[in-house]
């Protein structure tokens, strides 16, 4: 029986667990162009390096913030659409469809989409700013504002799967709940807050904890809507990953950052997986 | 919540969804004079010539749509070669280990896989898979096992074991028992996985990014990111978002045919796992 795990235990060991290992003992090792791509074993330089590396500090910054903004958006807006689309009217499966579009699309396509929409002086945002007489906003070349611009073609292609995640909590509730609470009385509001909410929290912790990790991985998107410009300021650290290996040729390095990128990944999931424990003792419910 | 407020609500919903695309579908049919001008009022504001220079380019722009097609078609079908087997086993074996495999199979499918493609770089390297559309199919079935055999073995699960033993009095073996009465029982959740398989393996870009170089091997996602990357200022923008809208097709009437097996694949992961 134990046979039939075979394939797939092998398959996830050499794509999963392999490459991990690898990434360790590559960031025990020198193996750069400056080498000749060999590697050659450099007593913890990579990590002294990182450890002092702004740029690495930055970009992890830069995609904490990234992260913690869209997420939140995202599982707000999520909410929001999930209730919409519990509710019966007419016409809504095709409005559960229509709505799951952006999330199928590849990331890559609307990426330079989104990078016509807020062109300056050209995209649409610009160009209503100028009927209503508004000076264009260089939108995708200011430092201030550019990763708020990558933010909001994040929440508009992953918002779907978040609003679907919690849709799927909202089908779990019993409608005899609300309708005994109705029977005392008590408003929407209160139903909304007594049953809907805590009944929903598993949900909204899952669909936090994937978007969390996936939105601290993000590549594609910035990759090609800013390249992670301008000066920097939308760089992810996968991006940087990327570019270490790509652009600098330097191999040693690129996996010291992505094993560093991983713990602060893990350290992150640990911080708010205790803060939803938490949250879920405060409200008394498990 | 009253009609009047819902019929806005629904409004905005879809004009966020659909707003995005709908401009690159305007601006694929626009001339380069109205592309500035958006609202304007100009002479010559409508044209094919975008579509014409995306569907006549070298290589021509449906060669992408195809090699997607065959990296997701052989991705989906690797992946449930090797899940279903697994999914099954899972089911059937004893509490601990299916705890401790369905926690480790979470932690996978959490796992931003971005971070893998440098040592999946080097494999290709090695055993020379770089613009092999094929080999793509190996890390891309890896990558989905978590998913696959969490949904799999969900629908597993759910089937009751009655079934499984009138079968075995019946002299049915194992293959034949999963040939003939479980895989076919499964079809629904099968068909969810295949789906999800098949855009995640349409959609994935850094490792179809490094390992492909021959620009007649390109899957659609780095054959976009590449027009982007021709230059930073002066994109083609009309042609791109032809080629968006081109691109995007197949996926929406995917969206909209298999609408209820997504739906159904997504949340039954959201609801057992």
């Amino acid at each position: 029986m134990l046979l039939l795990l075979v394939p797939a235990a092998i398959l996830l060991a050499l794509v999963f667990v392999a490459p991990m290992l690898h990434y360790v003992w590559l960031s025990a090792h020198a193996n750069s162009v400056l080498t000749g791509l060999v590697p050659i074993p450099n007593q913890g330089a990579n990590w002294i390096r990182l450890v002092s590396d702004q740029r690495f500090w930055q970009d992890a910054g830069q995609t904490l913030r990234f992260t913690v903004v869209s997420v939140s958006l995202e599982v707000l807006l999520a909410l929001a659409i999930a209730l919409l689309l519990d509710q019966r009217w007419r016409g809504r499966g095709a409005a559960r469809a229509l709505t799951l579009i952006p999330w199928a699309l590849p990331t890559t396509v609307m990426a330079l989409g989104w990078r016509w929409i807020f062109n300056t002086p050209y995209g649409p945002l610009n160009q209503t700013a100028s009927l209503l007489g508004v000076a264009p906003l260089n939108i995708l070349s200011n430092p201030a504002i550019t990763w708020m611009a990558t933010v909001l073609a994040d929440v508009w292609k992953t918002t779907p799967f978040a609003a679907l995640i919690l849709l799927a909590g909202l089908q779990t509730i019993p409608t005899d709940l609300y309708e005994a609470l109705r029977l005392e009385g008590a408003s929407q509001r209160t139903c909304f807050l007594r049953i809907t909410l805590p009944l929903l929290k598993p949900y909204i912790a899952l669909a936090l904890l994937f978007r969390l990790a996936q939105a601290f991985g993000v590549f594609d998107l910035v990759q090609v809507m800013t390249g992670g410009g301008p000066a920097s300021s939308t760089e992810s650290l996968a991006l940087y990953a990327y570019i270490n290996a790509m652009r600098f040729l330097d191999f040693g390095y690129s996996a010291t950052v992505m094993i560093g990128s991983f713990i602060l990944l893990l350290l992150l999931c640990l911080i708010s997986w205790s803060f939803l424990i938490r949250l879920q003792h405060r409200t008394g419910r498990v | 919540m009253k009609t009047p407020t819902r019929r806005l609500l629904i409004v905005l919903l879809l004009s966020w969804s659909l707003g995005p695309l709908l401009w690159q579908l305007y601006t694929s049919f626009s001339t380069n004079e109205a592309l500035i001008t958006p609202f304007a009022n100009i002479d010559h504001r409508w044209t094919l010539n975008h579509y014409k220079d995306v569907l006549t380019g070298n290589p021509p722009f449906w060669r992408y749509l195809i090699n997607s097609l065959i990296v997701g078609a052989g991705s989906t079908i690797l992946t449930l070669c090797i899940a279903t087997p697994a999914a099954y086993a899972i089911t059937r074996s004893r509490g601990t280990i299916t705890k401790v495999v369905q926690t480790m199979l979470i932690v996978a499918a959490l796992f931003p896989y971005v971070l893998l493609f440098l040592a999946l770089l080097e494999v290709a390297r090695s055993l020379h898979l770089g613009n092999h559309l094929l080999a793509l199919t190996i890390p891309y079935a890896a990558l989905s096992q978590p998913l696959a055999i969490l949904l799999l073995s969900a629908a597993f699960r759910d089937l009751p074991i009655d079934l499984e033993d009138a079968a075995r009095l019946e002299g049915l073996g194992l293959w034949s028992r999963l040939r003939w009465v479980l895989i076919p029982l499964i079809a629904p959740a099968t068909a969810s996985t295949a789906i999800l398989v098949f855009l995640f393996a349409w959609n994935e870009y850094p490792i179809a990014l490094t390992w492909l170089s021959d620009s007649s091997l390109l899957t659609l996602p780095v054959a976009m990111a590449r027009i982007a990357g021709s230059s930073i200022y002066s994109v083609p923008y009309g042609a791109y978002a032809a080629a968006t809208v081109l691109g995007s097709i197949p996926l929406i009437a995917l969206v909209l045919i298999f609408q209820k097996s997504i739906v159904s694949g997504l949340t039954s992961g959201a609801v057992k796992g």
